[in-house]
């Protein structure tokens, strides 16, 4: 059995009292395994921050119980607890030398000092600092200070670390430089790591599984490719990735399936949601992503479409389409040598992929 | 004539007058000085007609028993006046910069600075009616008074340096210090007290300079032979003006310079 790591049951946290109050989270459930790489994902303002700060203890939860390694740690101190932070703002210690920053875990856990020399000596190169080890925090670039914050909270091998929007002050190339860096960290230390983003791209690229939040909730909790391709609401299928929503008509329901009425007079199968039995008749909301339907000739495929205009992408090409019933829809088409973009207000035929289609609770 | 707005910028060098009114401000300010300080070197008596270079009224100064005397204890009451007003403002600064927003905070922070905001004379009259009743209840005489009095009077100066450098700092060091298992106090040994010491030095030196200069609160609260320079020179001035004065007031000047030369390189330095 995989341990449990972090264990938090109806977990609530409310800011301010009486009518002014503002509650941040709401009935938070989840457990992160030992070892896992763990996204909390959501837009800015819905409470990441928040649930990280409660798990280091620099907040206290209005209601509900955390355990780390099977110990309630509610009540104790952020000194007293086997978590460490890699902050958004670094928050190195300006008035010490890198490795003196390094060693401060250890030094406060009181080790000796050959052994802080050390791990400071080991944790240096881990982050590939070695050469710099004397100079202060406000002598390096911006990815440097963020490889020495990453030193400075894996020194004392916390059982886990937090990671709060690190990459967010970099650049492109940088950042993606960093991402596999913190992946190969992560694999090397086998510390369990819960990363904070509002980026969709990186959490589902890095992680082992992700909790996609809103407004203080946790809407789904998942592997990146359950989230991707299952996206339990509306929300989620928006925020993942791009999405085609289609308004549609549903004229039979099988089982955990619907038949749809596609714009043109053609019919789909699109999986139902669990729970949900729409009648005949109603309309739903399907969705499929760009990539999931093909182009095929005019009169072909399942549905007919107008060219809007193309966007190139490099890798691929976003066509903008319009359907039958003025619809609009995104198709993406992988980039070949010597296929032309199709010219705007030409007609092309879309095939979907089978399985594709999913009908969505709003 | 050229228009007072430049580039969409507002620039004061432009308007008509600006260099005259610069001018005669720095005369103003600086013009008095530096003639005291030319007739501390004059060899004659006279403050309006130069006679020749001379160290004598320095070496008169030096052989005064009574200015070695005032200039002694005005040192020691402005070190123990600022390094007491140090250490309240430090604690001040830490409990109105490190705790949440509470009731009243608006006030305490009035409260702190009311010697900033009080005229000088009113309380130094409150202070001389104050100490007057105490001495005659306690019969203690010693120099409790001054000392008392200055600490009070420095702090807000200790203090605005203090919580200024303490604004600064990003709360986010105390809480990675707190993350790897510093304990409150540890925290503030070796991550926060580190990162006050330019604001606590500039503080320590604006109060010590406050002390050293301040009249009017020592005028009111000291007790026969308890003179400090300043209330000493006042004193003399009342009788007769000798370039000795003229002396005296320069190697203050000298002093005090000495002083806010230290607290500019402090800030700048340190404050990085
Ligand atoms: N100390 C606080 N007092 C009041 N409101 C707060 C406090 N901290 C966070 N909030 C509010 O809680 C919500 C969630 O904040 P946060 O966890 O920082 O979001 P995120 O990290 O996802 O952007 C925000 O609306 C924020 O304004
Ligand atoms: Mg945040």
């Amino acid at each position: 059995m995989v341990s449990q790591e972090i264990e938090i049951a109806g977990l609530n946290k409310s800011f301010g009292q009486g009518a002014a109050a503002f509650q941040a989270l709401r009935d938070i459930d989840l457990t992160i395994a030992s070892g896992e790489f763990f996204t909390l994902l959501g837009p800015s303002g819905c409470g990441k921050t928040t649930l990280l700060r409660i798990i280091a203890g620099f907040e206290q939860p209005s209601a509900g119980t955390l355990r780390i390694n099977g110990r309630d740690v509610t009540g104790l101190g952020p000194n007293k607890r086997p978590v460490n932070t890699v902050f958004q703002s670094y928050a190195l210690f300006p008035h010490m030398s890198l490795a003196d920053n390094i060693g401060f875990g250890l030094k406060m856990q009181g080790k000796p000092r050959a052994e802080i020399r050390a791990t400071v000596a080991e944790m240096l190169q881990l982050v590939r600092m070695e050469a710099m080890a004397d100079r202060r925090p406000s002598e390096i670039s911006g990815g440097q200070q963020q490889r020495v914050a990453l030193a400075r909270a894996l020194a004392p091998r916390p059982r886990v670390l937090l990671l709060d929007e690190p990459l967010s002050a970099l650049d492109l190339k940088l950042r993606k430089e960093m991402q596999s860096e913190l992946k190969r960290l992560q694999s090397e230390t086998g510390i369990t790591f819960v990363f904070v983003t509002h980026d969709q791209e990186e959490a589902l690229t890095m992680s082992d599984r992700i909790a996609v939040m809103s407004a203080g909730h946790i809407l789904q909790l998942g592997a990146p490719q359950e989230i991707y391709n299952t996206p339990v609401n509306r929300f989620v299928a928006d925020f993942i990735g791009d999405t085609n929503f289609l308004k549609l008509r549903v004229k039979a329901v099988e089982g955990g399936a619907a038949v749809l009425e596609l714009p043109g007079g053609k019919t789909a199968q699109a999986s139902l949601p669990e729970g949900m039995a729409p009648t005949t008749g109603a309309l739903v909301t399907a969705v499929i992503r760009p990539e999931q339907a093909e182009a095929a000739a005019p009169g072909t495929g399942d549905l007919q479409a107008t060219v809007e205009s193309a966007t190139f992408f490099g890798t691929d090409t976003h066509l903008h389409l319009t359907l039958a019933d003025a619809q609009g829809f995104v198709l993406r088409r992988q980039n070949r040598p010597g296929q032309p973009a199709p010219a705007p207000q030409s007609r092309l035929g879309l095939a979907l992929a089978p399985g594709a289609l999913r009908v969505l609770k709003d | 004539m050229r228009p007072a707005v430049a580039e969409g910028r507002y620039s004061i060098t432009r308007l008509p007058g600006f260099g005259l009114i610069a001018v005669l401000t720095f005369v103003m300010l600086y013009l008095p000085i530096i003639i005291l300080v030319v007739y501390s070197f004059n060899s004659g008596v006279s403050q309006s007609r130069w006679e020749g270079f001379s160290l004598q009224w320095y070496q008169a100064a030096f052989n005064n028993a009574q200015v070695r005397d005032v200039s002694l204890r005005s040192l020691w009451l402005a070190l123990a006046a600022a390094s007491i007003a140090t250490v309240l403002a430090t604690l001040a600064a830490l409990g109105t910069t490190r705790v949440g927003r509470f009731p009243g905070q608006t006030m305490i922070y009035a409260l702190i600075n009311q010697p900033l905001m009080v005229p000088e004379i009113v309380t130094g009259i409150a202070l001389l009616i104050f100490v007057a009743a105490v001495k005659v209840q306690t019969g203690y005489t010693g120099m409790g008074y001054l000392v008392a009095a200055h600490t009070a009077f420095c702090i807000p100066f200790a203090y605005l340096p203090i919580r200024a450098r303490l604004e600064t700092l990003d709360p986010a060091l105390e809480s990675a210090a707190a993350d790897l298992y510093a304990s409150p106090v540890q925290a503030f040994r070796y991550v926060t007290l580190p990162l006050m010491v330019p604001g606590i030095l500039a503080g320590f030196m604006l109060g010590f300079v406050i002390s050293l200069d301040t009249v009017v609160i020592t005028e009111f609260v000291k007790s026969a032979g308890q003179d400090t320079l300043p209330t000493y020179m006042l004193g003399q001035l009342r009788r007769a003006v000798t370039p000795e004065m003229n002396a005296i007031a320069t190697l203050f000047l000298a002093l005090s310079l000495v002083i806010v030369t230290a607290f500019f390189l402090i800030t700048r330095t340190r404050g990085r």
